[in-house]
């Protein structure tokens, strides 16, 4: 009753398959997964790697065939050792000198209609690797062709996360060690029950070290065929760790912008991601082109997400073209680093900020001519015309005293925007909260900038002005005759240049941001240095002056048609927030806004009364845009993706958890963090799924959440118990034990609820137990 | 908001300002081609600049690549395809990267005989075994083909053909590229398909 197996190969990870005798045979009965199954396997494949269907290979299984259709049939514990072959033979194992591939099944057996996953497992010797969908710089993705019963259909092959790797000047996307490639397979309703299911596949790959070998092999498989609603059974561990492996939606919206010809950037927008427990970032394109493979992909991280720069390859998607790929996430976890791919399908978009993507000289001239524009404001002409272009006209001085007024003035604006630039610096160095990296997907800053661009049509409108009293202040300093009073028309000249800034100066702001505090510096000072610019050379060349527009109602009216673009950017920015955060933002926004209002009006109509009503108004208007605000963390607070639904978790107390286990029931315990990314997928993916929270409830389990987002010490303590210095932890206390199934850092929906049911009978356990509690 | 649509526009003439500046490090199709100096399979020296005035296609190559055996001993598809050139009078040189030591590394001679064998008629052979020329180019796989045309200016990189594989069944469903580009080129008419993916082996650098 010896199966043949004449073992070359060395196989230290099966090595009970090295002979198979009658107590493997009995495993088999038990163990009826494909994998056991059909171990065959020949020294010459290792001779005769790319001869793989040699007619003595065919003799071989002819031979041997009735014992290989058995031990398939053991699905059914039908199987009698000896059974007479019934069907065509099944090889679900062959060898090439470097890949063993094996054809394996996530269940035991079919029904009609059903839905299965397939495997091809390909283990591959130390340092060579077989490819990817995209297999990168060189290479060749792994094909399977499908040889199915009439009416089946097979999806796909279903990647898992790719690996890379480099020599030289050349990049891969490729699989090292093992990999299974999965595909769904579609079941016809018409298959007989009682009947098999004969499954071929002939799988291409081409397997390289430095070196390249095309092969081909042919596996077989043959399920039985169940009637519907039959227990399928567990089939090939293989399926569910590949299961694992695969890539999932992004829990997190990620958004690729286009910032130049060469550069693609990706924002995976996770807040309070920890940068030192991220070990690698990698985007990979689905399609050949996209990017260079072999430059490096860098990333920096945000308080309100990750930034990853791509460098762009020829086929550099357009904007409005989707950018296909997975992007890998590898991460320190609590036992050895974890991988997540999140599978996207992002259409590009322009750069995010309108300045993200200038060079800084390009920048510092913009601001230049963005400062020169800001002249014409009617919030900066006036001062310039009245007082400063007065200076010029009437002077009885000479044109070196004249000049020397005209620096003075530069000085004074200068001096001015440097102390809105330190202030900034002073801003993103004390707050790194203002993240700034995406301030504009952020919709409490999109709320934000619709006040404040509403705040400025008002202005605009006449229904308030602002900084009235600096400027009146101001205004008192500019009389003074000498330098001085030159010095401070240039402040005042910023002072009142400011609220005009913000729709003008998007570009240059935009980029100043986003950089360090010099650039940021450089940008404001070229800001002033444009405004100045105008009024420093009528002090130069007095002859310019019959070039200037004379003021008059024009620019009041010019002003109050301004107005009106700003209101739109408002309306248009309500809109994005929105898209962004659902239907409730539109009430909070637009209340908002009323409250603006209302500030605005309160402010402006109480100063004319007296100063003790002035002071009422100040803190009344300033009362209404401190709601107006909080609605935004309203906001912030009520625009997750996800619909609220009731929470089936409770926080975890270590007293609680002794309650629960003294008396019996079953808990599930899962220790996270807010920065740990894998921890939140796993929650989305696997511990919020709705056939999850079902079993849970079913089962009655007890689902207990710590959370170690500050390193809570009773959490550290409970960790160390499990040799665990960090989190994710996933335990499950069956009912009436107090020994815990400790379960892998990378969830599914199945390997939670394979965990309950395997262990929800006293009977159990064989699965992975740990050091128990102390 | 007009000047974010202003900053755009000057970024953009920014950028491909830049984008001209760095064209020396990778070939870029319609940029001229790399030029270089490097020792031929018959002992000369071969400057690329001496060629202006003839359509030439570089081919990367190592004869132990399975995707090479496919386009040569299996097909005969490459040795085909550099007949007709040579009756177009396209100048085609197989340039050898692979390093000492490593699959397909060959010495002049041995490289000459292989063609014979093969029944391959290239108008020369590059050894390249330092990867400088390879590099020049950023050649990656073996087979990697560019066309260079007679005024110096890249007209094709890419693949041999359409279907990436290491079957000589798929090589008559296949587009072939170059032979698609060295025939529109003759005809005086735009590459339809100027860069393409390589597929194959990847070039056995040294390091």
């Amino acid at each position: 009753m010896l199966l043949l197996s004449i073992e070359v190969l060395p196989n230290k990870q099966n090595p009970h398959r090295a002979l198979a005798n009658n107590h493997d045979m009995t495993n088999r009965l038990f163990n009826p997964a494909g994998e056991n199954c059909a171990s065959l396997r020949f020294s010459l494949f290792a001779a005769l790697s790319c001869l793989l269907f040699s007619g003595f290979r065919r003799w071989l299984f002819f031979f041997f065939r009735s014992r290989l259709a058995a031990c398939n049939l053991a699905g059914l514990s039908l199987c009698i050792l000896g059974l007479p072959a019934l069907q065509s033979y099944a090889a679900d194992y062959v060898a090439t000198e470097q890949v063993e591939a094996r054809l394996v099944a996530g269940v035991d057996a079919v029904s009609p209609g059903a839905e299965v996953y397939l495997g091809v497992h390909q283990k591959i010797i130390a340092h060579w690797h077989t490819y990817w969908l995209n297999p990168g710089d060189s290479g060749s993705p792994t094909t399977i062709a499908w040889h199915l019963p009439e009416g089946a259909a097979a999806s796909d092959i279903l990647w898992p996360i790719p690996g890379r790797s480099s020599m030289g000047p050349i990049t891969n996307y490729s699989y090292e060690n093992d990999v299974t490639l999965l595909t769904r397979i579609k079941v016809p309703d018409n298959v007989v029950v009682g009947g098999e299911f004969p499954i071929k596949a002939v799988v291409d790959w081409l397997v390289c070290e430095e070196e390249c070998i095309p092969q081909q092999v042919e596996l077989d498989l043959v399920l039985p065929v169940v009637e519907p609603g039959e227990d399928l059974g567990q089939g090939s561990e293989l399926v569910e760790a590949a299961l694992a492996r695969l890539p999932v939606e992004s829990p997190w919206p990620v958004k690729v912008f286009r910032v130049s010809d060469e550069t693609l950037e990706l924002w995976l927008e996770f807040p309070n991601a920890d940068p030192a427990t991220i070990r690698d970032l990698w985007f990979y394109p689905n399609e050949w082109g996209r990017l260079k493979q072999s430059s490096p992909q860098t990333y920096e991280v945000f308080p309100d997400g990750i930034k990853l720069q791509l460098p762009a390859g020829e086929l550099i998607p357009a904007v409005g073209e989707s950018l296909d790929g997975v992007l890998v996430l590898t991460e320190q976890g609590s036992s050895g680093d974890m991988q997540r791919g999140f599978e996207l399908v992002v259409p590009v978009q322009a750069a995010a900020l309108p300045g993200a993507s200038l060079s800084f000289a390009l920048a510092l001239l913009l601001a230049l001519a963005g400062g020169v524009i800001l002249n014409l404001m009617p919030c900066v002409f006036p001062v310039l015309s009245l007082k400063a272009l007065s200076l010029v006209r009437h002077a009885e001085h000479s044109a070196t005293h004249i000049r020397n007024h005209g620096l003075v003035y530069t000085l004074g604006v200068v001096a001015s925007f440097a102390v809105l630039a330190f202030i900034l610096i002073a801003l993103k160095a004390g707050g790194a909260q203002i993240g700034w990296g995406f301030q504009f997907q952020s919709p409490l800053f999109v709320l934000i900038a619709a006040y404040l661009m509403f705040a400025v049509g008002l202005s605009l409108s006449g229904v308030f002005y602002i900084g009235g009293s600096l400027a009146g202040a101001g205004s008192g300093l500019t009389q003074r005759s000498g330098y001085a009073g030159s010095f401070f028309t240039g402040v005042l000249a910023t002072v009142v240049a400011t609220p005009c800034t913000a729709p003008f100066m998007a570009a240059a702001l935009g980029y100043a941001l986003v950089q360090p505090a010099p650039k940021l510096l450089a940008v404001f000072l070229s800001l002033g240095l444009g405004l100045a610019l105008p009024f420093l050379l009528l002090s130069y060349w007095p002859g310019l002056q019959r070039w200037l527009p004379r003021p008059g109602i024009w620019m009041e009216r010019l002003k109050q048609v301004l107005a009106f673009p700003m209101y739109g950017a408002a309306a248009w920015l309500v809109w994005v927030l929105v898209q962004q955060a659902g239907a409730d933002a539109a009430a909070i926004a637009l209340a908002g806004l009323v409250l603006i209002g209302f500030a605005a009006w309160l402010y402006s109509v109480t100063r004319q009364i007296s100063t003790r009503a002035s002071l009422f108004g100040s803190l009344g208007a300033a009362a209404a845009v401190v709601i107006a605000l909080a609605g935004g963390s309203a906001l912030r607070a009520g625009s997750a993706d996800v619909p609220q639904i009731a929470e089936n978790w409770r926080p975890y107390e270590e007293a609680e958890l002794q309650q629960l286990l003294a008396n019996g029931e079953p808990v599930f315990l899962n220790f996270t963090a807010s920065w740990c990314i894998s921890c939140l997928v796993n929650e989305k993916v696997a511990l919020k799924n709705e056939s999850v929270i079902r079993e849970f409830e079913e089962a009655g389990v007890h689902y207990l959440k710590g959370d170690w987002t500050n390193r809570d010490p009773q959490i550290t303590t409970f960790l160390s118990r499990f040799g665990r210095s960090g989190v994710p932890l996933y335990l499950y206390y069956p009912p009436n034990k107090d020994k815990p199934v400790l379960l892998p850092q990378i969830l599914t929906p199945d390997i939670v609820i394979g965990a309950l049911r395997a262990n929800s009978t006293a009977i159990s356990s064989s699965t992975d137990f740990t050091s128990g509690r102390n | 908001m007009a000047i974010s649509h202003i900053a755009k526009l000057f970024c953009a003439g920014v950028a491909m300002t830049f984008a001209a500046a760095v064209a020396v490090a990778e070939p870029v199709v319609g940029k001229p081609a790399p030029t270089f100096e490097a020792k031929t399979a018959d002992g000369t020296t071969l400057n690329l600049e001496s060629l202006r005035g003839r359509t030439v296609v570089l081919e990367w190559t190592n004869h132990e690549c399975p995707y090479v055996v496919k386009h040569y001993e299996k097909s005969g598809n490459i040795p085909k395809l550099q007949k007709e050139a040579a009756e177009q009078g396209v100048v085609w040189l197989q340039v050898i990267s692979s390093a000492p030591g490593k699959q397909g590394h060959v010495d002049g001679a041995t490289a000459l005989k292989l063609n014979e064998e093969r029944g391959a008629a290239p108008s020369g052979v590059i050894l390249d075994a330092d990867g400088s020329v390879g590099k020049l180019y950023a050649a990656q796989t073996s087979p990697h083909l560019f066309i260079i045309n007679p005024q110096g200016i890249l007209e094709y990189k890419g693949g041999i053909d359409s279907i990436k594989s290491a079957k000589e069944d798929d090589i008559p469903k296949a587009t072939n590229y170059v032979r698609e580009a060295l025939n529109a080129l003759a005809a005086g008419k735009k590459v339809p398909h100027a860069s393409t993916a390589p597929y194959g082996c990847s070039i056995k650098y040294a390091g």
